[in-house]
């Protein structure tokens, strides 16, 4: 009893001891940032890595800008009011005066928080949501479809080049998504890299999609690639779905893909074309620097941002080797389009190249794979689908806007195909 | 002819209060000391984080009230349903349901202000969410009790399984967008859940910046009620009885059928109760509405030995080291929140270790061979 004892009283001790040992501080803080995240911080890849390297990298730039931001992170919390609620206390608590949620289940807990008059001062941001408020209270994310667009040119590129085609003499390409036309967000991504693969081969080429219904699942995102690749022949395989597995399972059936979120190419080197990305720091910089500097400016300077090729928020990848060697003009072209303002995806100018490799505009209505009409091809009328699949107008512009792009599409266009299992 | 030296295990009699405190003691200390050493190889002092974890973040908070309010709050449905869970395993049937006997409770209540809006104001919408947890859950757990005496189930494979089978059904409601799903948002173009608060709110008493749910008092009394229940009234005898020897409480003529399903009906009722008080907390439904308190009752529950007072303590302490670490994992990068389930994980091994210890001890024997 007593050596146990003794022994246990040492080990505190030096315990005791070491912790004296590890000491630190800071100096000045311009602004001190919090962050509560879905997974963990530590982790090497995906959702959570994104956005807490996008908030690392935006510090740090900052800092090189005589900036000097602390941040503090809650992580591991999950999509449940009351553990939101407790992490954006906490994080208030020690002095949060920007606080960034990057889920979309965030969506009550933030927008209550903002509204507490304890907290008019704190500015709140939330990610993927579309709640805000006039004073502390934005939301933000990107025109990733723009980037998706790229992405397809590169796969259309690749498949012509490829010159595999199906019995029915159709290119054909499969594209791994967590849902359909549920989430805008995964159904325009579907149409924006559909509409650049066509923008190369026309309607010589058919988009199988197979959907996992779940965000990331790197066994299912696996099947699910397999399965496109030998079931339906497909020679390149896009993706929004969270690992690297489809692009995996590309390489070694030999064929090719696109990834999502960051560049995928270390992870399939011989089938890696180039990846839709987010540069989420471009959005935390922006929003943190509005804060230290007039943080009363924050809903009029930065309001709900939709940030997209032009701001630098989304991208594609570096064309990787395996692309063809048109790749890169072909895409910069079309960047160029976007950038300026002349051109979007969803509207009724569809692009092409000429032999000279010139974008070549076309007018023409958008159309459903059912065959009803979503873009008139004049541009005078929009439209989505209402619950019997029937087409109903709505507001549109000079290519369709924010608000269907976001919330409302639920319709794919002509050119895919949905396989269920 | 050898002789052989073999080590038995012998059960140790007679132990004082005194020596059972320190052995506990120990163990709780052993498992920090763990941890500390845990901390100091991620480079974290040891003694900065315990004391935030231990303090539960107040001492350097803007808003200590908020701090104090989220802690009773992640309190009181761990010690309810600790508690509820306790009376059923008093009897000896193993109910593993709390997570979804727990989430059936926080739907039904949340079905009432999202389907039927206020129902003639605040209280008689509040009693009748409540009573429609308690019974919604009562249902769902009571059924396991019917089957287990009418056909000789196995409670512990069936209240586990509908554990999914409720969890399954929240996340189907969550995420199915539909005329008929009144639980979600309808200015959401994405399936999320709606608010209760836009109907209803808990009373809470309010004292300066803090403000003191209803729920809190109310867990009390329940606490107090359970332990008369247990320990004073006929029907805590009879569960007791069968606890130790179902033949007995037949051969004593009790109605051993009837009064395991009664019990059941009363231990998934009150898990249903902590579903709504939670639901009142978080203001809407979530597959993780339960923070897990369906299994980490079982936890709380036995490290307790299930008397009603043990199991405030063992709550409190779980509670104090979960909320804690996630207070303090704000202000150190290199451990997250979860550090608090390895802690977790140590303390309880540690005590189940001095459990053990308590209970007997290795004897060296010769043995002629």
């Amino acid at each position: 009893m007593k050596k146990v004892l003794s022994l246990f009283l040492a080990v505190l001790m030096l315990t005791g001891v070491l912790a004296l040992v590890s000491c630190g501080s800071g100096g000045a803080v311009d602004l001190t940032v919090g962050a509560v995240y879905i997974g963990s911080q530590t982790e090497p890849a995906g959702y959570t890595y994104a956005h807490a390297n996008g908030i690392k990298k935006a510090i740090e730039a900052l800092k090189k800008e005589g900036y000097n931001v602390k941040l503090l992170v809650r992580d591991n919390v999950p999509e449940e009011d009351a553990a939101v609620t407790e992490a954006i206390d906490a994080l208030a608590g020690q002095g949060c005066e920007l606080i960034f949620g990057i889920s979309f289940g965030y969506l009550n807990a933030f927008s209550s928080a903002a509204e507490k008059p304890e907290y008019k001062d704190i500015v709140f941001s939330h990610a993927t949501g579309y709640l805000s408020n006039e004073t502390n209270f934005n939301n933000y994310f990107g025109r990733i479809y723009q980037a998706r667009y790229l992405s397809g040119i590169a796969a259309g590129l690749k498949a012509k080049a490829n010159g595999v085609k199906g019995q029915d003499n159709k290119y054909h390409i499969g594209y791994v998504s967590a849902y359909g036309t549920e989430y805008a967000e995964t159904c325009s991504g579907i149409n924006a890299f559909t509409l650049g693969v066509q923008a190369i081969l026309g309607d010589e080429a058919l988009v199988h999609v197979k959907t996992i219904n779940t965000w990331g699942d790197p066994q299912k995102e696996k099947q699910a690639a397999e399965a496109l690749i030998n079931t339906y022949g497909c020679v390149v395989i896009g993706q929004h779905c969270d690992s690297a597995q489809p692009q995996i399972a590309a390489q070694n059936a030999g064929v090719f893909g696109c990834g999502y979120n960051s560049d995928m190419t270390e992870s399939a080197k011989d089938a890696h074309l180039v990846a839709p990305i987010w540069n989420w720091d471009v959005y935390y910089k922006l929003a943190m620097k509005t804060v230290i500097t007039d943080r009363t400016a924050f809903m009029e300077d930065v309001g709900n941002y939709y940030g997209g090729l032009k701001e630098g928020f989304v991208d594609i990848s570096p064309v990787s080797k395996n692309c063809t060697s048109d790749t890169q003009d072909k895409v910069d072209a079309v960047r160029e389009l976007i950038i300026s303002g002349e051109w979007d995806v969803f509207s009724n100018v569809k692009l092409s190249f000429d032999a000279d490799g010139k974008v070549v505009r076309t007018e023409s209505a958008l159309v459903t794979n059912e065959g009803k009409t979503v873009i008139s091809a004049d541009n005078s009328s929009y439209y989505v689908l209402n619950d019997a699949g029937e087409p109903v107008a709505v507001e549109g512009g000079a290519s369709a806007v924010d608000s269907i792009i976001k919330g409302s599409m639920n319709y794919f266009v002509a050119g895919i195909e949905v396989e269920n299992d | 002819m050898k002789t052989m030296k073999r080590f038995h295990i012998v059960r140790r009699e007679g132990v004082s209060l005194r020596r059972k405190c320190l052995y506990y003691v120990i163990a709780i200390f052993s498992a920090l000391l763990l941890g500390a050493l845990l901390l100091l190889t991620c480079g974290v002092n040891p003694l900065d984080y315990y004391a935030k974890v231990f303090t539960i973040g107040l001492s350097t908070a803007r808003f200590p009230a908020k701090q104090v309010e989220n802690f009773l709050n992640a309190l009181v449905p761990l010690v309810l349903t600790s508690l509820a869970l306790s009376v059923a395993y008093k009897m000896r049937f193993w109910n593993v349901g709390g997570e979804g006997q727990f989430l059936i409770g926080a739907t039904a209540a949340a079905a009432i202000p999202l389907g039927l809006g206020s129902v003639g104001g605040t209280v008689p919408t509040l009693l009748l969410m409540a009573a429609a947890a308690m019974l919604a859950s009562a249902l769902w757990g009571g059924i396991t009790a019917f089957f287990k005496v009418k056909f000789g189930t196995n409670e512990t494979l069936l209240t586990l399984m509908l554990n999914y089978v409720a969890l399954y059904f929240v996340s189907f409601l969550g995420e199915t967008k539909g005329k008929w799903n009144f639980f979600l948002r309808t200015d959401s173009d994405r399936p999320i859940f709606a608010s209760v608060f836009d109907t209803v709110a808990m009373p809470a008493l309010r004292i300066g910046d803090f403000s003191l749910s209803l729920a809190l008092p109310l867990t009390v009394l329940i606490c107090v009620f359970l332990w008369f229940y247990l320990k004073k009234t006929k029907q805590g005898y009879e569960i007791a009885v069968i606890g130790d020897s179902p033949g007995t409480a037949r051969y004593a003529g009790m109605k051993t059928g009837w009064i395991v399903v009664r019990t059941m009906l009363l231990s998934s009722a009150l898990v249903g109760l902590a579903g709504f008080f939670k639901l009142m907390t978080s203001g809407s439904l979530s597959a993780s509405i339960t923070d897990n308190v369906g299994w980490t009752g079982v936890v709380v529950a036995w490290l307790s030995k299930l008397e009603p007072l043990g199991i405030v303590a063992t709550s409190v302490l779980i509670c104090v080291l979960r909320f804690g670490c996630s207070q303090a994992s704000v202000n150190v990068s290199a451990v997250d929140s979860r550090f608090s389930d390895i802690l977790q994980g140590v303390i309880l091994f540690a005590v189940l270790a001095a459990d053990f210890l308590l209970r007997f001890k290795i004897a060296k024997k010769e043995e002629a061979c």
